[in-house]
């Protein structure tokens, strides 16, 4: 061992000793519910001038009728389309000649507006959200139009990146009929049996102000800024429906398997997956400690394994989904077509060493440190600050979620994330693996996971 | 009596210098008022030339009048014992003296004291229009920026920001596509995997072992132009930061067991951007066609026979070159001070050697003599169209109205070619723009995705049309100035994280040759007229100068 080899040692064992010290705090904010149930979350930051907005109405793709998918992300892609008296192109100018950003989309449980506004049109910002919601056009030949292309971008998504889609793929396969699976933005097949009535329908009943959380962070007096959203929004009706209360989804036994078909596919894509845990798990830290050793870094479990000494992917990792009710728990990579069978079993060999020899002590300080070092540019812009008060309203959870994680992860020890772990990740008999490949060159092969089914990636829906 | 003493006592002299202080003074008041958009750009030249005409008048006019206590006469009328031209001498020194302190106070006060500035006063437009965002809203360069370069020729800027208890570090590498030739094509790109796989002291995997252990993490990527690493840490991870970073680039191992297997990382990246995605596919061969002889035409992942082959000695000989201190520019913001970066960088970098520089480019792309085509069957169910133009450096002023005239045509919603062809005649699912911006001549670059079915040469035909609309009737002032305020809002986003400062710091040091560049973005964008956008258009837009590339399902029709 050389002197300088020694020097990084000692470094080394330094960053193990030393825990990183991180200022998690969640900045002061007002939170204001207007007598009709919209709540305002506000707090002013001054470092740059912008504003950071998100309205967020509950509800969102998992309140989609049946059969209807993508209903839900249409409305909101609708609701640019034209509002109060501008129409399409005009709503649009108006964003742009101020440089202004304005998106919107559906998740599964609300429909999301985010807004990044230079400080000095916050008036404009909240002119124009408040057409959006309240005033939409919701114009039926806009909507034909966004619908065609919507069907025509999943074409496209299918040659350009199909990745991308699996997803869309694996949601569907593994909640089957549960409202997790429906694909967030439609398929083919659903997108084409909207109608207009039904987009009405939905805005009717699915927006309005008992639903709504407005959230905006950034440079501007906050009395002022809550007078201005009160006006806005003080007078707004409430929506007509309920939001249908979603059941936990089962945890899924044994093994079961989804080939779709891409012909002359050089690479396949794959999820394994089950069903893992809802927003309010208590064990959070532990979980994203496991979760950052598992698959959530560079030097991760997977990564280290298939990636850094096999050579078999690009990347590997595993994701959680933590909506209100248990989400996915999945280990997403790809690898080249003859690799195939190697790659899953590899994978699978790192999940149940994961279950059989936990997580060291040196391994869970540099967890931790990676967690507390990488957080604090997650709450760096007004934009980010909106989102995460957005999401705390939204899921019924306070400062502490933030304030009192570095605690929690200090708190965290071998014995706590051993039990995560097996309450959290599935076994390897129970696992749902999606397939996104060339079939003639791997269909008998991944059909020895488990029971196969097989669909080609030109089919105009996402469950088989 | 002399010609010279008579000049003396008539006060002409005085006169004179007097006429230079004051006009000098004048000169720099319009000069502000001309910058400050107060008065119109013409005004300084007339106000020059004004003062030319009025200085031999006031020096005949000294020559031959006298000033007296009767008013004003002529010299020769004046009584030479009654004469008071000593004291009209001393009151025009005095009038000297205050105008000059007047005009060194302003000299001094352009780098003292708060700008000269006036305020700007919007012009009326036709319809209500939001005014660009003026430069009152940039501050200049900032002074807590510092930059230093090293005895080895490592270029270091520091940009602290106390904000988060985080630093964010950019080593920029002049090391990219362009560098490459062929049989080593995707060589820079290999080196943006080695670098992470082990020194003589460290085993393959523990560079990010440690950095991720003491908090950080980090990526790279390379480029036609560069190769770029990066690393975000907590503060109290920064002397390890320093400690790996200076191990890789003095200690690289160059194992040829991590090559064979890092080969196959890269293939799978390969297969994962190029081969499974159209959209790489046929860039890959845009790229390839639009030039002939610079090497831009080389894919910065490289061709697979090149992955395969390259040998240890390239690899050896190519990090040497492109690795030296003198070949890297280091940028570095967030929670700490210049003085500690480099304290730090004088014991860490200072012993890694300067190296002799890397070969210039030499190849110049010549002018394209005619339209270029390609045509990629391939299993697709939406069509894609690209299309390509020769077009300038990253530093050129044409750049600059290039990417404000792209913002026009397919930034946002309401950008011209969205407009028309995906919400009007929905011709497209979707248009975009953008144009390479490197040390060398690139590419103004669109890419559209059709939707099935569709007939790819009716639209190629309707997208040209429009471009040939820009270069003919150019393009309207509302369009400059919403361009103008996308531009700067995306400068403020951008200058919100310690991530977007050392990007854009680091960008604008190494492309347009300082940083300081990046501070009068607002002012130059601001300075773009209708007219510099119509030029570039019609200068860049042109048949001969146009590589156009197809991808669709074989046998389907153009």
């Amino acid at each position: 061992m050389t002197l300088h080899r020694l020097r990084l040692a000692a470094f080394a064992l330094c960053a193990f000793a030393t825990s990183v010290v991180a200022d998690i705090t969640l900045p002061e904010y007002e939170r204001v519910v207007l007598d009709n149930g919209v709540v305002l979350l506000i707090s002013e930051k001054h470092d740059v001038p912008l504003v950071g907005l998100q309205a967020t109405v509950r509800g969102g793709a998992i309140q989609d009728p049946e059969a209807l998918n993508g209903l839900a992300n249409l409305l909101a892609g609708l609701l640019e389309k034209g509002a109060g008296e501008r129409d399409a192109a005009v709503f649009a100018e108006s964003v742009d000649a101020v440089g202004g950003r304005l998106s919107a989309s559906a998740g599964l449980e609300s429909i999301r507006i985010s807004a990044d506004f230079m400080a000095r049109d916050s008036e404009l910002l909240i002119e124009l959200l408040a057409d959006m919601l309240r005033r939409p056009t919701l114009d039926p030949d806009e909507f034909e139009k966004l619908r065609d292309r919507s069907i025509n971008l999943i074409k496209a998504a299918k040659g350009s990146n199909p990745g991308d889609l699996l997803p869309s793929y694996g949601n569907a396969f593994l909640f089957e009929e549960h409202a997790y699976g429906n694909p967030l933005s439609g398929s083919e097949d659903s997108l084409a049996g909207i109608t207009h009535d039904d987009l009405l329908a939905f805005y009717e009943n699915h927006v309005g102000a008992d639903r709504l959380i407005i959230s905006v962070v950034g440079d501007f007096n906050a009395e002022a800024m809550q007078s201005r959203l009160a006006a806005a929004f003080g007078d707004w009706r409430a929506a007509a429906g309920e939001v249908a209360a979603v059941p936990a989804a089962p945890r899924q036994t044994g093994r079961r398997v989804l080939l779709v078909d891409k012909p002359g596919a050089t690479q396949t894509y794959f999820w394994l997956a089950n069903i893992g845990v809802a927003v309010d798990y208590p064990q959070r830290a532990e979980l994203n400690l496991a979760n950052t050793v598992f698959g959530g870094r560079f030097t991760s479990m997977l990564n280290t394994e298939l990636r850094v000494k096999a050579g078999l992917t690009y990347g590997a990792r595993s994701l959680l989904a933590r909506p209100a009710t248990p989400g996915s728990v999945v280990i997403s990579t790809f690898t080249e077509t003859s690799t195939t069978t190697d790659a899953i079993d590899m994978a699978i060999d790192v999940l149940q060493t994961l279950h059989e020899s936990g997580i060291d002590d040196e391994t869970i300080v540099s967890a931790r440190n990676y967690v507390m070092g990488q957080f604090p540019p997650r709450l760096e812009t007004a934009a980010q600050l909106a989102g995460q008060l957005a999401m705390l309203e939204l899921y019924g959870l306070d400062m502490a979620y933030v304030n009192d994680y570095a605690e929690a992860l200090e708190a965290a020890n071998g014995a706590s994330i051993t039990t995560t772990i097996a309450g959290v990740y599935p076994t390897t008999e129970d696992l749902v693996l999606i397939l996104i490949g060339d079939a003639e060159k791997i269909r008998e092969a991944v059909s020895e996971y488990g029971p196969l089914t097989e669909m080609p990636l030109s089919e105009t829906r996402f469950r088989p | 009596m002399s010609l010279f003493s008579e000049l003396r006592r008539r006060n002409v002299l005085k006169v004179a210098l007097l006429y230079a202080v004051g006009s000098l003074l004048i000169v720099w008041i319009v000069d502000g008022a001309v910058s400050g958009e107060v008065a119109p750009f013409w005004a300084k030249e007339f106000v020059l030339l004004l003062l030319a005409i009025g200085l031999p008048v006031s020096l005949i006019f000294a020559w031959v009048y006298e000033i007296t206590p009767e008013g004003l006469k002529k010299g020769v009328d004046v009584d030479q014992t009654q004469s008071i031209v000593y004291k009209t001498g001393q009151k025009l020194n005095a009038a000297v003296a205050v105008l000059a302190v007047l005009g060194l106070a302003a000299l001094v006060g352009e780098k003292l004291l708060p700008e000269f500035e006036f305020v700007r006063l919007e012009p009326v437009e036709e319809i209500p229009l939001r005014p660009v965002y003026d430069s009152s809203e940039s501050v200049g360069v900032p002074r807590e920026i510092t930059a230093y370069t090293m005895a080895n020729g490592l270029r270091i800027v520091v940009w602290p920001d106390h904000d988060i208890p985080n630093i964010v570090m950019y080593n920029f590498v002049r090391a990219g596509g362009r560098n490459e030739y062929p049989g080593i094509t995707g060589l820079s790109h290999f080196f943006e995997h080695m670098m992470f796989n082990g020194t003589s002291s460290l085993e393959p995997g523990e560079f990010d072992r440690i950095m991720e252990a003491a908090g950080g993490a980090n990526n790279a990527y390379t480029s036609n132009d560069l190769t770029v690493y990066q690393d975000w840490f907590p503060r109290s991870a920064l002397k390890t930061i320093f400690e790996l970073e200076a191990d890789r680039l003095q200690n690289l191992a160059i194992d040829p067991d991590v090559v064979e297997s890092e080969r196959n990382v890269v293939y799978s990246e390969r297969r994962l951007r190029i081969d499974n995605d159209n959209d790489g596919r046929l860039y890959e061969q845009m790229l390839a066609n639009a030039f002939v002889a610079h090497p831009y035409q080389f894919p910065v992942i490289g061709w697979p026979s090149d992955i395969e082959n390259w040998t240890q000695e390239d690899l050896e000989s190519y990090f040497r070159t492109y690795y030296a201190p003198n070949n890297c520019t280091m940028i570095f913001s967030g929670a700490v001070s210049p003085e500690e970066i480099f304290l730090l960088a004088e014991q860490y970098f200072a012993p890694i050697p300067r190296q002799t520089p890397p070969p210039p480019v030499r190849t110049v792309e010549p002018e394209q003599a005619g339209e270029r085509r390609i045509l990629i069957e391939s299993d697709a169910e939406a069509p894609l169209l690209h299309v390509a133009f020769h077009a300038g450096r990253a530093a050129d002023p044409e750049s600059r109205h290039m990417e404000l005239l792209l913002n026009i045509l397919t930034g946002g919603e309401s950008s011209r070619l969205h407009r028309l062809l995906v919400e009007e005649e929905q011709l497209a699912l979707n248009v975009g723009g953008l144009q390479m911006e490197g040390f060398d001549p690139g590419l103004v670059y669109f890419y559209l995705t059709l939707p099935p079915g569709a007939d790819i040469g009716a639209v190629e035909a309707r997208f040209l049309e429009e471009l040939e609309r820009i270069a003919l009737e150019g393009v309207t002032s509302a369009e400059l100035r919403k361009a103008q305020n996308i531009i700067l809002a995306d400068y403020w986003r951008s200058l919100s994280t310690i991530n977007g400062k050392a990007a854009a710091l680091g960008n604008y040091e190494v492309f347009t040759g300082s940083y300081e560049n990046l501070f009068s973005l607002p002012e130059d964008v601001g300075a773009v007229t209708v007219a510099d956008l119509q030029a570039v258009a019609a200068s860049v837009f042109r048949r001969n100068n146009m590589t156009i590339g197809v991808l669709r399902a074989a046998g389907e029709g153009t």
